[in-house]
C-alpha cells in the first residue's frame, strides 16, 4: 500500500495530471456544444458512432465520446501515462533515488502501473460523466433506444454506459501495459510513447484488412469496439468475456515482461 | 605491499617509490588480505572481486575494498575510473558481472533490500520530484527506509542549512540546494553507512566548506561515510582512509596520512645545472631531476639522502649556493603518477 499511496502522490502533485484530466473532460463538453450549436445534424449511418442519436437524447453523448476517443486520443493519453512510468522517471533522475531505498523492483514497478491505469480510469471518468452532463444540459435525457429497437430506462442506461467505460479501461489498460513493457526497455519516455502507438497503429491496421481476419480474434485492438453489444437486447455476453479475456491476457503477458526486465536492468539514468 | 591485481598500499607507496626513482612512480606488489583492514573495528562495507562489464569494457575489474565502522573512507579517481559504477553496485543500482558487495551482514544484489536499510546517498547529481517542496520529498523518500518523523525531517534540513527553504517546491532549487538536500535525504533514516558520490560538485566555495564540514562533523559522530571524490585535497581535509582507483582497479590504498609519498623534493641552487644534475643521477635513491628556472635544479629523493647529495655536488667542485624545499609534493601530484603508472602498466 505504500507503494501506491506514494505513487498517487506523485501523480497528483504534477501538472500535467491536471491538464490531461481537463483536457479529457472538456472534450464531451466541446462535443456537444458543437453539435448543439451546427445546423446539420449528422445523418444515421454517417460520422462517428452515435453521434447522430445525441441530438434525440443526451444519453447518447458518453457513448459518442468514448466511441470517438477510444480510437486515438485515449490509446495516446494511455501511451503517454504508461511510458513515464518507468523511462520517464529514468530521465529526471528520481527513478535511481527511488530505488537506492529498500523496495522491491516489483513492487514498485506493479504500483506504478496501477497508478497509470488508475490515472486513465479517472480520465475516463470524466469524459463519461462529462458527457453526461453536457448531453442532459443541452440535449436533455429519456429512455435510449438500443440497437435492437428497445428502450432502456435512464437508469439503466447509465448503469450500461458505466459497465461501457469499464471495459474500455481494460482495453486501455492494454495500451499501458505495453507502454510500460517498453518504458523498461528504454529511458525515454518519448520513445516509449511513440513505440506504443505505433504498435497499437499497426494492430489497428491489422484488423482492417480480411487477409488477417484470423488474427482478428487475438487483436485486442479489435476489441475496442465490443462494448457495444451492451446496446443490444439481449446482450450478447459472449464477445465482451471474449474481448476481458484477450485483454487480460496481453495484461499479464505484457506486466510479466516488464517486471522480467526491470528487475534485472541496469540502471544508469 | 601491493596485490597481485596492482593495487598499493600506501604505507609501503614510500619504500616502493625510492626503489623505483627512475620511473618516479609507485611500485606495484603484493596484495594485503582485506580483512586486515579493519584491525579488529567491524567491516559495514566491503567489496568481493566486484567486476562490471559494459559491451566488452570493463568498467569495473575484480575490485576488494573493505570500509570500517566510523571511517570517512575517500574513494578517489579520475573521471571514468570506475567510481560511480561501483557506487551503482553498492546501491544496487546495477548487477556486477562478478563479485558482490556486502553490506553489515548482507549480500547485495542478492539481499538488496535488506542491505539497502542501513544505506543512505546518492549517486551522481541527486535527483528529486520537483513539484513537490523539499520536506515531502523527505518524507517520502525516508518512509520508504523506516518511520521517519518530522522532528527528524526539520532536524536534517537544519544540518544541511535549508530549513528556510525546505517548504519551497525542489524545482525552484539550485544545484548547491540540490546536492544539500541529496545529503538530507541521505541522512534522513540514521544509517549506518552514508555514501556520497562527488557532493561538492557545482558548489560554490562557501558550499564546498560547508559541506566538508558536515562530512566532517559525521565522521566525528562515528557515522561511517563512503565519499567519491576527484577531488584530492577534499579527501585529504575530510576522510581517514581512502583508495585510490584507475581504470577500474585499486592503485593504491590505506589511510590518508599516509596517502604521499615519503619522498621531498628540494631545489639545488647552482650555477652549473648540466654538472650537478650528472652527479646527482650517479647517486642511488634519487629520482626525478630537473630544471626548475635558471639557476636551479629540482630533485625527488628520500629526506636522508639530501646530505649525501650536497657533499657529493661539493666534492665534484659544484658550487651550491643553497638547498631549499620545493613546493610540497601532495596528492595531486601523487595521484597523477599512481594513475599515470595505472595507465602505462595497462598500455603493455
Amino acid at each position: 500500500m505504500s507503494h501506491l499511496r506514494r505513487e498517487i502522490v506523485k501523480v497528483l502533485f504534477q501538472r500535467r495530471t491536471y491538464v490531461g484530466w481537463a483536457g479529457l473532460l472538456a472534450i464531451p463538453f466541446i462535443m456537444t456544444i458543437a453539435l448543439r450549436l451546427s445546423t446539420e445534424q449528422p445523418s444515421e449511418g454517417h460520422g462517428p458512432p452515435f453521434f447522430s442519436s445525441i441530438a434525440s437524447n443526451g444519453l447518447f453523448v458518453p457513448l459518442a465520446a468514448l466511441a470517438f476517443l477510444s480510437f486515438f486520443l485515449l490509446p495516446l493519453v494511455s501511451a503517454m501515462t504508461g511510458s513515464f512510468v518507468i523511462a520517464g522517471e529514468a530521465e529526471t533522475g528520481t527513478l535511481k533515488t527511488l530505488l537506492t531505498r529498500p523496495v522491491s523492483r516489483s513492487g514498485v514497478l506493479l504500483a506504478k502501473w496501477f497508478v497509470a491505469v488508475l490515472y486513465v480510469g479517472v480520465g475516463l471518468v470524466l469524459v463519461g460523466v462529462g458527457g453526461a452532463l453536457a448531453g442532459w444540459l443541452l440535449f436533455g435525457v429519456q429512455p435510449l433506444t438500443t440497437f435492437s429497437g428497445g428502450q432502456l430506462g435512464i437508469a439503466e442506461a447509465l448503469r450500461l454506459t458505466a459497465l461501457a467505460y469499464a471495459i474500455s479501461l481494460v482495453g486501455m489498460a492494454c495500451i499501458v501495459s505495453l507502454a510500460v513493457a517498453l518504458s523498461t526497455v528504454t529511458d525515454s519516455s518519448l520513445t516509449a510513447a511513440v513505440g506504443t502507438l505505433v504498435i497499437v497503429l499497426i494492430l489497428q491496421a491489422l484488423g482492417q484488412f480480411s487477409y488477417f481476419d484470423f488474427l482478428k480474434p487475438y487483436l485486442f485492438t479489435a476489441r475496442f469496439e465490443d462494448w457495444f453489444n451492451l446496446l443490444r437486447q439481449p446482450i450478447p455476453w459472449r464477445p465482451i468475456w471474449e474481448a476481458l479475456l484477450v485483454y487480460s491476457g496481453y495484461i499479464v503477458v505484457l506486466v510479466g515482461v516488464a517486471v522480467a526486465v526491470f528487475r534485472r536492468k541496469d540502471i544508469l539514468s | 605491499m601491493s596485490d597481485d591485481a596492482g593495487r598499493t598500499r600506501v604505507s609501503e607507496v614510500a619504500t616502493e617509490v625510492a626503489l623505483t626513482a627512475e620511473e618516479g612512480r609507485p611500485a606495484v606488489e603484493e596484495r594485503r588480505p582485506e580483512q586486515e583492514a579493519c584491525a579488529g573495528r567491524r567491516v559495514v562495507l566491503s567489496t568481493h572481486q566486484l567486476t562490471k562489464d559494459f559491451k566488452g569494457l570493463r568498467a569495473v575489474d575484480h575490485l576488494d575494498l573493505s570500509v570500517c565502522e566510523g571511517d570517512v573512507f575517500g574513494f578517489l579517481g579520475p573521471n571514468g575510473a570506475g567510481k560511480t559504477t561501483t557506487i551503482r553496485m553498492i546501491l544496487g543500482l546495477i548487477y556486477p558481472t562478478q563479485g558482490h558487495v556486502q553490506i553489515l551482514n548482507h549480500r547485495v544484489p542478492d539481499q538488496r533490500l535488506d542491505a539497502l536499510r542501513h544505506v543512505g546517498g546518492f549517486v551522481d547529481v541527486p535527483a528529486f520530484y520537483n513539484s513537490m517542496s523539499a520536506r515531502r520529498n523527505l518524507r517520502i523518500l525516508g518512509r520508504m527506509s523506516g518511520d521517519v518523523t518530522e522532528a527528524r525531517i526539520d532536524e536534517v534540513l537544519e544540518m544541511v542549512g535549508l530549513s528556510e527553504r525546505g517548504d519551497s517546491r525542489v524545482g525552484g532549487y539550485s544545484h548547491g540546494m540540490r546536492q544539500r538536500l541529496g545529503i538530507a535525504q541521505a541522512l534522513i533514516h540514521r544509517p549506518a553507512l552514508i555514501i556520497l558520490d562527488e557532493p561538492t560538485s557545482g558548489l560554490d566555495p562557501q558550499g564546498m566548506k560547508d559541506v566538508r564540514e558536515l562530512v566532517r562533523e559525521l565522521g566525528r559522530q562515528g557515522t561511517t561515510v563512503f565519499l567519491s571524490s576527484h577531488l584530492l585535497h577534499e579527501v585529504e581535509q575530510v576522510c581517514n582512509r581512502a583508495v585510490i582507483m584507475d581504470k577500474g582497479r585499486i592503485v593504491v590504498e590505506g589511510p590518508v596520512s599516509e596517502l604521499r609519498p615519503a619522498r621531498m623534493s628540494v631545489k639545488f641552487l647552482t650555477s652549473d645545472q648540466p654538472r650537478a644534475a650528472e652527479v646527482l643521477g650517479r647517486l642511488l635513491g634519487v629520482g626525478s631531476i630537473a630544471e626548475s628556472g635558471a639557476e636551479s635544479l629540482r630533485v625527488t629523493a628520500g629526506d636522508g639522502l639530501v646530505p649525501e647529495m650536497v657533499r657529493h655536488l661539493v666534492a665534484e667542485g659544484i658550487d651550491v649556493r643553497a638547498v631549499v624545499p620545493a613546493v610540497e609534493q601532495g596528492l595531486e601530484d601523487f595521484f597523477l603518477q599512481l594513475t599515470g603508472a595505472s595507465s602505462e602498466g595497462n598500455d603493455q
